[in-house]
């Protein structure tokens, strides 16, 4: 089946299971962050959810950065 | 000599890795340097962005605001000693009615400080979080979008789904008129007036014009909104301090 169409993909179909399972909550040094599941078996940062605004100046737990799943705390 | 050259090398080696992270932070963040700051902040910032999430779980690629995440931290933020204030920051397109009043009660049953500011948008439920903070603001270009409350793609079917549907709105148009100076009739008014939105009724009110309704205390980004949350920290530690006498 060929679908024409300009709306995006996710508007269409339904969301997979698996894609929730992708993302969750973890704990690292106390700080809530949002990551995702590499192949490398890393975690990447997504977002940090924490409301402190001084863990948002630390390079480490901002967007983008690995996290090894070993140092999470919860 | 032998320790002289063991601390060089591991100067050195200390130099790649510093190097390696610069490298790493300019590939995934586009920047090389982040002030580093370890000290305490007394005033912490919860940020209300994109979606408001209820009971169903939004696909990964919606940017969601999560009660049960800010709830915790909310109750975290009551119980820290440290922390004297709250900045909240909106720029939501609304969402869940009751995650949204849920974080609204909470906002404003918090016996610290709290102050918020309107950045972008702060629509549909994002009304009732802006204004249950003790002193709220609003940057000139934001919006608020004022509707009625809907199930999209529903058609209410019998008597009693609307009369439900009507008690949820009562509530949030409560909440909004005990907590900000807008009267009933006002709020109601720019709710269900028509010719504002395209195929929709309500309003959407501009910065300027949400301030001059009473629905926002005032006008102003964050120097605005920390100077006016350092005044009410001071304010609530002399009243508690005259507590204690």
């Amino acid at each position: 089946m060929i679908l024409y169409t300009t709306m995006p993909q996710e508007l269409i179909f339904q969301t997979t299971s698996a894609e929730y399972a992708k993302q969750q909550l973890v704990y690292y040094d106390g700080i809530p962050l949002l990551v995702r599941e590499t192949e490398a078996k890393e975690y990447e940062i997504i977002r940090n959810l924490s409301t402190n605004p001084q863990h948002f100046l630390q390079a480490k737990y901002s967007p983008g950065m690995r996290v090894l799943p070993t140092t999470i705390t919860s | 000599m032998n320790y002289k050259g063991y601390t060089t090398s591991d100067s050195e080696e200390k130099e790649e890795k510093k190097e390696e992270n610069a490298t790493t932070a300019i590939q995934q963040l586009g920047q090389t340097n982040i002030p580093q700051m370890t000290q305490d902040s007394n005033i912490h910032c919860l940020t209300i962005v994109g979606q408001i999430e209820g009971h169903i779980q939004l696909p990964p690629q919606n940017k969601t605001t999560k009660y049960e995440h800010v709830i915790p931290q909310i109750v975290a933020i009551e119980q820290n000693p440290n922390i004297e204030g709250l900045l909240v920051l909106l720029n939501t397109v609304g969402g869940d009615v009751e995650a949204g009043l849920a974080i609204s009660e909470m906002l404003a049953s918090l016996s610290k400080p709290t102050v918020s500011v309107v950045l972008g948008g702060g629509h549909s439920i994002g009304v009732p979080i802006a204004v249950s903070c003790d002193y709220s603001f609003i940057v000139e270009t934001a919006t608020m979008t004022i509707h009625p409350i809907r199930l999209t793609g529903l058609v209410i079917g019998v008597p009693q789904t609307f009369e439900y549907l009507d008690k949820m709105q009562e509530r949030v148009v409560r909440f909004v008129t005990k907590h900000s100076n807008i009267s009933e009739e006002k709020f109601k008014e720019l709710m269900f007036s028509k010719g504002n939105l395209t195929r929709d009724i309500g309003t959407n009110v501009v910065g300027l014009d949400a301030v001059k309704y009473g629905l926002i205390d005032e006008v102003g980004g964050v120097s605005q909104a920390m100077k006016k949350l350092r005044e009410l920290i001071e304010l609530n530690k002399k009243e508690e301090g005259k507590m204690l006498q």
